[in-house]
């Protein structure tokens, strides 16, 4: 379980001075094992920031966040990131991004690549291993982001809108294929969306936060059945959820 | 959304300003404008007779009994061997020191200056001082040829570590990478093309160290060839060795490129 206890992050100001922004105040929230937790809110709301403090990428100023009662001091092997801009190694092939994690943790060359061929074949690039990063499509890139990611087999993933920067249907075709891998091996998710739709039709629940500080307006249950697919889009309670986001989030939009 | 490996491909355009300096690749119009450039140079050598002017055929004839009567083979051998040992001094400790400042700030704010200062002034300055330093022997050509070198290296590696994605750093943290793992994994190979880039201008600068240090301090190898054919006013012999100069560096030229090319076929 991850938990989050009056978790605030200021960023210094651009001069250094102590006109700092702050970009998350007392968040309060947990995630419970095997959730699929989305977090939405408008942009400047801190969701990146929060999704990087639950990393261990960044240090926070204020409260606590722990997994499973241990205090977050930095990255683990018990999380793996997908970020939204890939962060493939553009000189490493396919079967060598996947397997950069299980590298990292030294673990032996042979398995290595039998692992990352594993996950390679699970995203659906099988026969592109050997490929470049420069060589795939943006859908397909994100997959080696998340076949990447699924290797080190991380109790927690953390998304980072993943598919944020993907045309729509490359984007409805890798949420059916998360939700599908999601579904077979079950894992704590957050994942960072700007989606009302792919915020509803993921999660078990929905945080909302504010813009500016970032705060929790509202974590809301998505009672909808699983294994869901694109046909969930179409159920009332879908509509509903989705009717409720967006009325929030229009009140908060500056623009 | 840019992609961290087009990113990197963007930051190529440091290039080696001069077409000479290009490797010679087959293209028909390079070849014509060879030609052409020959045949303009013997026309007006015969025309203008001008003793600062010989004609390309005389130059050649002047390089060919220099081939012959083995003085070039000598020249050359002594040359490169200061270029070789000169190069790699800077290359090892410009690598080195730029991939310090460009992942350390503080070594960056320690060394910028210095190594600024030395890049900007001109490297024959220091040559009298190598002299007091290390007398006469072969350590001063070397020095100078360092000093030629070296710098171009230090700021391209520190640019190239600098300008690294931190997308791709930041990613590496995630999967618990120790500061070893992200420098060997990330840092080195994403900063490859601009730090050959460096290199490649570091070895145009220790042709010119070479050649520089030769005529005018240790008198020894090609440069001092240069410089005595130079001041006898035998203009063919001059500009023969000249051509030999010319050719030793579009080679060394040509084996970066070569290397380089081998190691970053990623790039766009």
């Amino acid at each position: 379980m991850i938990q989050v206890r009056g978790l605030s992050k200021e960023f210094a100001g651009r001069d250094g001075t102590d006109t700092g922004i702050v970009a998350l105040d007392s968040l309060d929230f947990e995630v419970r094992d095997n959730e699929f937790l989305t977090v939405i809110g408008p942009s400047g709301c801190g969701k990146t920031t929060l999704l990087r403090i639950v990393a261990g990428l960044i240090p926070y100023d204020r409260g606590e966040v722990s997994i499973n009662g241990t205090p977050v001091t930095g990255p683990g092997p018990d999380r793996a990131v997908v970020f939204q801009n890939f962060a493939l190694m553009p000189w490493a092939d396919v079967l060598t991004n996947v397997a950069f994690g299980l590298e990292i943790r030294d673990m032996p060359k042979a398995e290595c690549e039998a692992t990352a061929m594993r996950l390679v074949k699970l995203v659906g690039l099988e026969g592109f291993e050997r490929r470049l990063p420069k060589e795939l499509s943006g859908g397909m890139q994100q997959r080696v982001g998340l076949a990447r990611a699924l290797a080190v087999n991380p109790r927690i993933l953390l998304m980072d809108e993943p598919f944020g920067s993907l045309d729509e249907q490359t984007r409805r075709l890798l949420q059916e294929q998360l939700l599908r891998i999601w579904e077979r091996e079950r894992k704590t998710v957050i994942f960072i969306t700007h989606s009302m739709e792919e915020a509803v039709l993921l999660g078990d629940r929905v945080m909302l936060m504010t813009p500016r500080p970032g705060r929790v307006k509202e974590i809301i249950n998505v009672p909808l059945k699983r294994p869901r697919g694109h046909d969930t889009e179409k159920s009332a309670t879908f509509v509903e959820i989705k009717e409720y986001l967006w009325q929030n989030l229009r009140s908060m939009q500056v623009a | 959304m840019a992609k961290a490996g087009v990113e990197v491909g963007k930051m190529r355009p440091i290039s080696v300003p001069g077409a000479l300096w290009r490797p010679l690749r087959g293209t028909w119009m390079e070849a014509l404008a060879l030609v052409g450039g020959v045949a303009l140079w013997e026309m007006l050598g015969w025309l203008l007779a001008m003793p600062w002017l010989p004609p390309f055929s005389k130059v050649m004839e002047a390089l060919v009994q220099f081939v012959q009567s083995g003085v070039i083979l000598a020249n050359v051998v002594v040359s490169l061997q200061g270029l070789a040992i000169g190069f790699s001094i800077s290359l090892v400790v410009g690598l080195l020191v730029g991939a310090l400042m460009g992942r350390y700030r503080r070594v960056e704010q320690a060394l910028h200056i210095y190594v600024h200062a030395l890049f900007i002034s001109p490297s024959m300055i220091f040559a009298p001082i190598f002299f007091a330093i290390f007398g006469l022997s072969d350590a001063v050509r070397i020095a100078v040829i360092v000093v030629y070198s070296l710098f171009v290296i230090i700021i391209n590696t520190t640019t190239a570590i600098r300008t690294v994605d931190p997308a791709l750093v930041e990613m590496a943290c995630s999967f618990g990478a120790n500061e070893r793992q992200i420098f060997v994994r990330i840092l080195l190979p994403a900063s490859l093309p601009l730090v050959f880039a460096g290199i490649r201008l570091g070895m145009g600068r220790a042709v010119r160290g070479m050649i520089n240090g030769e005529m005018f301090i240790a008198m020894v190898g090609l440069g001092a060839l240069a410089q005595r054919y130079g001041s006898q006013f035998e203009a063919s012999k001059a500009f023969a060795i000249a051509m030999v100069v010319l050719i030793i560096a579009l080679v060394c030229n040509w084996i970066v490129q070569t290397v380089e090319n081998s190691l970053t076929q990623w790039v766009d």
